[in-house]
């Protein structure tokens, strides 16, 4: 931690991205379980579950402006730790191992909630995959500030 | 102008993940909006259609669901007892829809015809847009009067004559177009308010005793399904239903005028209650979302936003930039909101879905404008509380800190 990239509240602002995300697809799988007796409630949630896949993954995108925002100001940090002998290499590393140590903590949460309302583990297992894919991404934006 | 040029290339689009993020979550909040408020307006729609049924001495028939059809048992002389039943003891509104016929026509779509009595016409018939109404005291041999959907009129104008080879009294019969229904005519559904029908595409054939006489046993036993009884009484309702218990092995379920109002204060109210909150609960998460990513575009624009303000840029011009950086993303997600229903609206045309044709401007019917208001109505609050949020963390910063950044 007293190396990391990561302040706590960039934990927290993180933490709650990855939960928002999680929870609206939890949110919806549970509106395809309701057994419900009104069309009219019945018609309103087709035209969110039927998108469910689109919704979430357009919402995954607070993930991307977070990883953007957190490097961006943490240019002059990066290029500083360069400076004093941090390779580019360790740097990235260490933000990935804290992004997915965020990811894991919540995942675990979120799949705990899902085995508590019996839904498929696997739903949500998707969203693991492309949060993934932005960490990579994001890990590879850190040797943009190699030179300040 | 220029300055906003300047400061929209120079400044927003340089941290464009930022805008595009402004831009989804903006996204996101109008499918929501535009989505409740269609069903909510939708489902007002078709409660103010069949207020008639909210009076008193009015009560329509249900199936009742634990009710099984043997069709073993339904026979033709069974039905015509009910009818003959009806016709002497019942002022009846009569109604059925959904039989299917070709008939050529310039959108090539298939056509769904329409049995309607007198008493349903005066009860919640069509408003005309050309034409004269409907008469009842016609001759089945000779030409039958109808009135035909918007979709039809280029094909067969007021006047001219429709002939329909296999119907449902079991011959061929000769219409004769005696009016048009007002573009995007429709009818809810009872059961499902903001449901709808449309009948673009549409014939509507009255019918009278002799005619229901004449009718094979679908349509009487359909027109059963949600006949409407007028001006009668809970005991005359019971001898009826113990007449379709006798001739069809049916129990029908007949809800009276309170029953209705019970049904629609429970069922919709609650409906639409749940979906009020809903939708609020989301556009609270979202303007949340939105006030957050603003506040991220603050901080890593400062420098420019200080350094324009240190030359001269003034606050209010500042604010009347972001407003219009701002209503320029709202106009973009309008427009593809509108985009999206005008293209699941054409959908219907392209899939020939007679029931679902709708005219209308950029092919959006008036529904979909009231929705798109509301639309409009949730940017401009979410808007002002971003523009605000944006304002008020600048301003908190001296001018020579934020330079210094």
């Amino acid at each position: 931690m007293k190396r990391s990239l990561f302040r706590l509240t960039d934990m927290l602002e993180l933490s709650i991205a990855y939960i928002i995300c999680f929870s609206l697809n939890l949110l919806l799988d549970y509106a395809k379980t309701l057994d419900l007796d009104a069309y009219i409630l019945k018609a309103f949630l087709k035209n969110f579950i039927d998108c469910q896949s689109l919704i979430v993954s357009l919402f995954t995108f607070i993930v991307i402006v977070f990883h953007y925002q957190m490097l961006e100001r943490r240019k002059a940090e990066i290029f500083c730790r360069i400076l004093v002998g941090g390779t580019v290499f360790n740097i990235a590393i260490r933000y990935m191992l804290d992004c997915i140590t965020v990811l894991f903590f919540v995942y675990l949460l979120l799949a705990l909630v899902n085995l508590h309302l019996g839904f498929n583990l696997a739903s949500n297992f998707y969203l693991v995959l492309i949060f993934v894919a932005y960490i990579l991404i994001s890990a590879r934006q850190v040797r943009k500030y190699e030179n300040f | 102008m220029k300055i906003f040029k300047f400061i929209v290339s120079k400044i927003f689009l340089r941290k464009a993940i930022l805008g595009i993020g402004v831009m989804l979550l903006l996204c996101m909040a109008n499918y929501i909006t535009f989505t409740a408020a269609r069903s909510i307006l939708s489902t007002f729609q078709g409660y103010q259609e069949t207020k008639y049924v909210n009076q008193e001495g009015v009560y329509i028939a249900n199936l009742d669901p634990d009710s099984h059809i043997d069709m073993n048992i339904i026979g033709e002389n069974g039905t015509q007892a009910v009818y003959d039943y009806l016709n002497s003891n019942f002022k009846y509104a009569f109604y059925t829809d959904g039989f299917i016929v070709s008939v050529p026509n310039s959108d090539d779509m298939e056509i769904s015809l329409g049995y309607m009595n007198e008493q349903y016409n005066r009860l919640n018939g069509f408003e005309l847009s050309q034409g004269t109404d409907l008469y009842f005291d016609y001759q089945l041999e000779g030409e039958i009067p109808v009135l035909i959907g918007k979709g039809l009129s280029k094909t067969y104008p007021v006047g001219s004559t429709i002939k329909i080879e296999e119907s449902v009294i079991g011959r061929p019969l000769t219409l004769q177009v005696q009016g048009v229904l007002k573009q995007n005519a429709y009818h809810s559904n009872y059961y499902a308010l903001n449901s709808k029908t449309y009948y673009n595409f549409s014939i509507l054939i009255p019918v009278n005793e002799e005619f229901i006489n004449h009718a094979s046993m679908d349509i009487q036993l359909n027109g059963l399904m949600d006949i409407t009884l007028l001006d009668t009484s809970k005991e005359e309702i019971a001898n009826l239903s113990e007449i379709i218990k006798d001739n069809l092995g049916l129990r029908f379920n007949f809800f009276s005028q309170k029953e209705n109002y019970d049904y629609f204060n429970e069922y919709y109210l609650h409906s639409l209650k749940i979906i009020f909150i809903t939708t609020f609960i989301l556009l609270i998460v979202i303007t949340c979302l939105s006030v957050w990513n603003a506040l991220v575009s603050v901080r890593l624009m400062l420098k420019d936003f200080t350094i324009n303000l240190l030359v001269g840029l003034s606050y209010s011009k500042l604010k009347r930039i972001f407003y219009g950086y701002f209503g320029m993303i709202a106009f973009i997600n309008v427009a593809l909101i509108s985009i999206f229903t005008a293209f699941n609206r054409y959908g219907c045309w392209l899939r020939k879905d007679a029931t679902f044709a709708t005219y209308g401007l950029f092919g959006l019917i008036g529904m979909d404008w009231l929705a798109l208001l509301s639309v409009v109505a949730s940017d401009i609050i979410i808007g002002i509380i971003i523009v605000e949020s944006m304002l008020w963390k600048i301003k908190k910063v001296p001018i020579s800190l934020g330079v210094l950044q």
